[in-house]
């Protein structure tokens, strides 16, 4: 092969462009897109997603068809259908009063988890609220760190109790009693957070352009603490969701008509040795919805992180 | 310096202590509308701090800032103090920390004029944004990119960006070109500058590398342990340095010459040699325009010099 000589024909001038270096080729980022992208490329997110959709549905749909009542008395005396083994008839079995097991435990499950949902939002929506402007004022910091001192010394089930006897027990009873003061804490968590950003220098960039204190709150810090609440969220409703449970174990909290699935773990407690089915089925059920809301709220948070954005 | 100037920013005495450490003492300068006034010092002497006690993120414990003729340090409320906000404006040293990361470009450089509503309509507002985008070099297609997806070159320019679409009067600019790298130094250089040229701003420039100092101010202030031992304008002080520090900063910058390089004597500034115990110290000028903090003693010694090499003095 010959070599080719290089001439000076072989080249030609080109102009530099300017603008070519400015240019960006990545496709352009979208935050919650990437939150979607990164969240549902966990296989073990998606099987335990599914888990809890069907969960969740048959909580809400299957006790409109089933109307299961804790006051319907029409099977106590027919004695053939007591305390039978779970079967094609009765999936999860029946018990002493003759009613199918599968039917008290979605009922219960509709109760807890929308206890649990309701006192959530309203435990996140009012701790990141004052704890946002807790963590930007100083006078606010001054007085609310004194209640909550106060406050967070006197154990929370003793406020429950004495709220649920003082104001009776019900559905709503009981949700305030739990929200009542569950909201310092998270308060209290993101006033930290809050603290932490507040004197990042483009917080100080902001307040050289004029920002008011609120835009601040709302542009600036909460954005950033977007994965550490939903974090929060993730750990505090199963939390709501057991302290039901236990409440209604000790048969404080709601009242003798409303199912749920501490009260079926309490009532069929005696038979764990007789009659097992009736005290497992209930905790797996609360074991099922506790996990997988914990599992899928916590690998949210990861993907909400954008550090784990790509 | 044959027509009178007028000042825009006045520094009288000024202190600044954090607790016990008194990080700032006997700051004096003023500084003329449309001129670069730079200072320069060594890391933890106290220009930033100097630079944010002008913008209130400081405050100061003693001395006055004037601005426009009106006391801005410490008592400014509500109105008066957000409609100086706008007048002053500074450019961060790191690009990346001062960006709000979950916002777009056109939310930050649209920031301010939210703020201040300096926009007619949401048309307005996204045509003047896209002008300053333009200005700044950007392209007007990176509006909606979020601030990690640009180079470091390109978020100061955002930085730039939002802080000059303010029409402020007085800019302090934070060491803007230190976090970057050095060949894209030049080009924000240039482009403050350009900004200058076209808006008779006046800059605040914050600094350490002496050889930025001299390309882009008028005048420059040398601060050492908090206290300014030297100020004059940019030729004079390279060429005549009086204090000790001055001299010793001066002699250590590097020349890009191997054969004069080898010649220069390193000057090696000894803060012992001042003896301030019973003689306090004063900001003097020595020359017109030329300041020098110093006792009486070293004051007759420096004039003696001076007189010897026959400058008109003040």
């Amino acid at each position: 092969m010959e070599n080719p000589e290089i001439k000076d024909s072989d080249f030609k001038l080109v102009k530099l462009d300017e603008e070519a270096s400015e240019k960006i080729d990545t496709p352009k980022y979208s935050y919650w897109r990437s939150v979607g992208r990164q969240f549902f490329s966990n296989k073990i997110t998606i099987i335990v997603l599914v888990v809890m959709v069907v969960v969740l549905l048959m909580s809400f749909i299957q006790p409109m068809f089933s109307g299961y009542s804790l006051t319907d008395v029409t099977g106590v005396n027919d004695l053939s259908r007591r305390f039978k083994w779970p079967s094609m008839q009765y999936w999860f079995g029946t018990d002493k009063d003759g009613k199918s097991l599968f039917d008290a435990i979605w009922a219960g499950a509709r109760t807890s988890i929308s206890i649990g949902v309701i006192s959530t939002l309203i435990t996140m929506v009012i701790g990141v609220l004052v704890g946002a402007i807790w963590g930007v004022s100083k006078k606010v910091d001054r007085v609310m760190l004194e209640v909550y001192n106060v406050i967070s010394n006197v154990p929370s089930l003793l406020i429950v109790i004495v709220l649920s006897y003082t104001f009776g027990s019900g559905f709503w009873n009981l949700i305030f009693a739990m929200t009542v003061t569950s909201w310092i804490g998270t308060a209290y968590f993101i006033r930290v957070q809050v603290m932490i950003m507040r004197d990042r220098e483009y917080n100080i960039a902001s307040r050289t352009l004029g920002t008011p204190t609120v835009r601040m709150i709302f542009r600036n810090i909460l954005p950033y603490l977007t994965s550490v609440v939903v974090t929060n969220a993730s750990t505090t409703l199963p939390g709501f969701i057991s302290y039901e449970v236990f409440l209604s174990f000790l048969g404080v909290g709601l009242s003798q008509n409303v199912p749920s699935l501490g009260r079926l773990i309490s009532d069929y407690a005696p038979y764990i040795t007789s009659y097992p089915y009736l005290f497992w089925l209930p905790v797996l059920v609360l074991a099922l919805i506790t996990i997988s809301l914990y599992v899928v709220g916590q690998n949210l948070a990861d993907a909400s992180d954008p550090r784990t954005h790509r | 310096m044959t027509t009178e100037k007028e000042v825009l920013l006045s520094l009288r005495d000024l202190e600044i202590t954090f607790g016990k450490f008194v990080a700032v003492q006997d700051v004096n300068f003023d500084i003329y509308k449309g001129e670069t006034f730079s200072l320069v010092g060594e890391s933890g002497s106290g220009k930033t701090t100097i630079g944010r006690a002008v913008l209130g993120i400081n405050p100061t414990s003693n001395g006055t800032i004037t601005f426009e003729g009106q006391q801005i340090n410490g008592g400014l409320k509500g109105k008066a103090k957000h409609e100086l906000e706008r007048k002053i404006q500074m450019i961060f040293q790191d690009p990346t920390a001062s960006l709000n990361e979950r916002a777009t470009v056109d939310y930050i450089i649209s920031e301010g004029l939210y703020n201040y509503g300096l926009f007619e309509n949401e048309e307005d507002r996204i045509n003047k944004v896209r002008t300053m985008l333009e200005e700044v070099g950007l392209l007007p297609e990176q509006l909606y990119r979020y601030p990690h997806e640009f180079s470091g070159g390109q978020r100061q320019r955002i930085g730039i960006a939002r802080a000059l679409i303010m029409k402020p009067d007085l800019v302090v600019a934070d060491e803007p070109i230190s976090a970057l790298d050095v060949s894209i130094r030049a080009q924000v250089l240039n482009l403050l500058k350009k900004f200058q040229r076209e808006s008779q701003l006046t800059y605040l420039f914050i600094a350490h590398d002496l050889s930025v100092v001299r390309f882009i101010s008028d005048r420059i202030a040398v601060i050492r342990s908090g206290r300014i031992v030297e100020l004059a304008e940019t030729e004079e002080l390279f060429r005549h340095p009086i204090h000790p520090y001055t001299q010793s900063l001066l002699s250590a910058v590097p020349v890009p010459d191997p054969q004069i390089a080898r010649h220069i004597k390193p000057i090696v500034y000894d803060p012992t040699q001042h003896h301030y115990e019973t003689d306090k110290p004063k900001f003097v000028e020595l020359l017109p325009g030329h300041f020098v903090y110093c006792n009486a003693p070293e004051e007759a010694a420096y004039r003696k010099q001076l007189a010897a090499e026959g400058k008109t003095q003040a």
